[in-house]
C-alpha cells in the first residue's frame, strides 16, 4: 500500500504532491480574484448607485441560489463561447479556447465573490463612521483613506468571515475535477481507478485537504492576531 | 425666570478673560447666509457668522438647534444647500451634482483646505488600529508629506503638551476618555491648523475627566488659537470666548461678547435656555 503512495515508479505520490499545489494554486487564485469582485460588488451595494447596486444583488442572488457544480458546467459549456462573442465585438475573428485552470479559477472564484460580498459588506459598515470622519476632516484624499483607514478597519471584521469562504473556496476547487484539471481529487480519482484501491487514495485525498484547510487556519488566526491590534481583543 | 442662577454666573470671577476682537485681524472663516436641510427638515435657515484670526467663538444652543451642522459646513463634513464658506478669504466652490445635490466643486480645494481646520469631535475618533504617535503623525506625513522623523518629533512636543507624553505608544483603547480627547487635540494640532473646530469636546466624559480637557482648550485660547466651539459649559464659554452665539431652530437668536449673552441676554429664549443649563 505504502508502494502505491510513494513516489517510486509505481506509486502516485508525485502527482499527488502536484495535484496538491494545483489545488491550492487555484484555491489562492479563486479566492484572491473571489476578494477583488467581492470588494467591487460590496462597493456597489454600499453605494447610491441604483444600476450598480442592481447589477451587485443580481450576481450573489443568482451564483449563491444555483449549485456550485452547475456554475462550473455553465462556464466550462459557455464560457469559451462568451469570451469569444467578446473578441468579435472588439474585432477578433479566431477561435479561442479557454484552458482549464483558467474556468477553474473564475468559476470558484465566482462563487467564492459571491459569499466574499456579504462578508465585506457587513465588515464595512461595521467600522465607526467617526473615524471615517476624522481622516475627512484632516483633508485626507479618498484612496488614503481607504488604503490607510478603512482598509485595516474593514479586515478586523472581515477576516474571520472570509476565514470561512477560504475553507469553502479550498473545498470548491475539488468540483473542478469534472473537467479533467489534474488537481487533489482528479488524481486521486485517476488513481483510485488504475490501482482499485478507492478506499486508500480517497482517504490521501481527504488527508490532504485537511492538512491545507488546518495550515491555513493557522495563518487566518495570525492575521485576525494582527489586524486585531489596539482592539484589547485576542 | 430664574434671575439667581443666571447672578451666580456674574459673580464668577474667571481667572482669564478672552482680549476683545480685534476688528483689523485678517478674517479666517466666513458662512455667508448658509442653509442646509436633510430632506424635508431644514435645520439652518440662513446663518451668516464670522471669525477673524484670534476669536474665540462659541456656539450655544439647546438639542437640536443646529451646533453640529453649522460647525461641520465649516470644513465641509455637511454640505450647505446654499450660501458662502470662504476660508481665510478663499471660497470653497460649491456645484449642483447628481439628484440636484449640493457638493464641492473641486475636492482637491476642499482637501487642502481642511488641512487648515483641525477638528475635535465629541467621541475622539481616533484610529483604533493606530497608536497613539502613529495617530498623529498620520496626516502630517501622508497628506502635508512632512518628513517621518521630524513628524513624530513635533507629535512627541504636542503630546507633552497636552500631557500624556508616556501614552504615546498605546492604543487609543487603552486611554481613558479624557486621555483619548487629549490626544485627538494633539492630532489636530499636528496639521498646524489656522482655526480648530471643537464640536462638544467634554460632553462625552466623566465629570471627573472634563476639566483636564478643558484646561489644555483653555491653553490654546490663550495662545491666541482661532477656534469656533460648540458648548454646554457655560462657564467655561464665558472665560475663554471672545464670542457667543446662541442658535434656535436654525437661526442665530443672539449674539455678542460672553458677558452680554451669557448673563444679561436681551433674548427671552437666551435667558430660559441658561437658567436651565445652570440649574443642572
Ligand atoms: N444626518 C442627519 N440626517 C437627518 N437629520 C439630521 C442629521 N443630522 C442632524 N439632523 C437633524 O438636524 C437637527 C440639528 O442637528 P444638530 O446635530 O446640528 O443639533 P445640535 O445643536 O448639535 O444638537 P446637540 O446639542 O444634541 O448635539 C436635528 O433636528 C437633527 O435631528
Ligand atoms: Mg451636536
Amino acid at each position: 500500500m505504502l508502494d502505491l503512495l510513494s513516489f517510486g515508479p509505481n506509486g502516485w505520490g508525485a502527482q499527488l504532491l502536484s495535484g496538491t499545489l494545483m489545488t491550492l494554486l487555484v484555491a489562492v487564485s479563486a479566492f484572491g480574484f473571489g476578494v477583488l469582485i467581492g470588494s467591487f460588488a460590496a462597493a456597489a451595494k454600499l453605494g447610491d448607485r441604483l444600476l450598480l447596486r442592481g447589477l451587485a444583488e443580481t450576481y450573489t442572488t443568482v451564483v449563491r441560489g444555483i449549485p456550485e457544480l452547475l456554475v462550473i458546467y455553465l462556464l466550462f459549456f459557455g464560457g469559451s463561447g462568451m469570451v469569444m462573442a467578446l473578441a468579435r465585438v472588439f474585432g477578433y475573428d479566431g477561435y479561442l479556447e479557454l484552458n482549464a485552470f483558467t474556468i477553474g479559477v473564475v468559476a470558484v472564484g465566482l462563487i467564492s465573490g459571491a459569499y466574499s460580498t456579504e462578508v465585506i459588506r457587513a465588515a464595512v459598515r461595521a467600522v465607526p463612521k467617526g473615524q471615517l470622519e476624522a481622516a475627512r476632516a484632516c483633508g485626507m484624499p479618498k484612496m488614503l483613506i481607504l488604503r490607510r483607514i478603512l482598509v485595516p478597519l474593514t479586515l478586523r471584521h472581515a477576516l474571520p468571515g472570509l476565514g470561512n469562504v477560504w475553507q469553502l473556496t479550498l473545498k470548491d476547487t475539488a468540483l473542478i475535477s469534472v473537467t479533467a484539471l489534474a488537481e487533489i481529487m482528479r488524481i486521486a480519482h485517476l488513481a483510485a481507478g488504475a490501482s482499485r484501491q478507492p478506499f486508500v487514495f480517497y482517504t490521501t485525498a481527504a488527508l490532504l485537504y485537511l492538512l491545507l484547510t488546518s495550515a491555513s487556519t493557522i495563518l487566518f488566526e495570525q492575521a485576525e492576531r494582527y489586524a486585531n491590534r489596539g482592539t484589547g481583543r485576542r | 425666570m430664574d434671575d439667581h442662577c443666571i447672578s451666580a454666573l456674574a459673580d464668577a470671577s474667571p481667572v482669564h478673560r478672552h482680549p476683545p476682537p480685534n476688528p483689523a485681524a485678517p478674517l479666517a472663516v466666513e458662512l455667508e447666509d448658509i442653509h442646509k436641510s436633510y430632506g424635508p427638515l431644514e435645520v439652518i435657515k440662513g446663518v451668516s457668522l464670522s471669525a477673524r484670526e484670534g476669536d474665540v467663538i462659541t456656539l450655544i444652543g439647546s438639542s437640536g438647534s443646529g451646533k453640529s451642522t453649522l460647525l461641520r459646513c465649516i470644513n465641509l463634513l455637511e454640505i450647505p444647500n446654499s450660501g458662502a464658506i470662504r476660508i481665510s478669504g478663499e471660497t470653497i466652490g460649491l456645484k449642483t451634482g447628481r439628484l440636484g445635490r449640493t457638493e464641492p466643486a473641486d475636492h482637491k480645494q476642499v482637501e487642502r483646505l481642511r488641512t487648515r481646520l483641525g477638528m475635535v469631535f465629541q467621541s475622539f475618533n481616533l484610529w483604533s488600529h493606530m497608536t497613539i504617535l502613529q495617530n498623529i503623525i498620520e496626516a502630517p506625513v501622508h497628506v502635508l508629506g512632512v518628513p517621518k522623523a521630524e513628524a513624530i518629533d513635533h507629535a512627541r512636543m504636542l503630546l507633552d503638551k497636552v500631557g500624556i507624553l508616556s501614552k504615546a505608544d498605546s492604543y487609543p483603547v487603552q486611554l481613558s476618555g479624557g486621555q483619548q480627547q487629549r490626544a485627538a487635540i494633539a492630532r489636530a494640532l499636528a496639521m498646524q491648523p489656522k482655526v480648530m473646530l471643537f464640536d462638544e469636546p467634554t460632553s462625552a466624559l466623566d465629570p471627573e475627566l472634563v476639566g483636564e480637557v478643558l484646561r489644555v482648550i483653555r491653553q490654546l485660547a490663550e495662545e491666541g488659537n482661532t477656534m469656533v466651539l460648540v458648548t454646554h459649559e457655560m462657564a467655561f464659554a464665558r472665560e475663554v470666548s471672545s464670542e457667543v452665539v446662541f442658535l434656535h431652530q436654525g437661526r442665530i437668536e443672539e449674539q455678542g461678547h460672553p458677558d452680554k449673552v451669557l448673563t444679561n441676554p436681551d433674548s427671552e429664549r437666551v435667558r430660559q435656555f441658561l437658567s436651565r443649563h445652570l440649574s443642572s
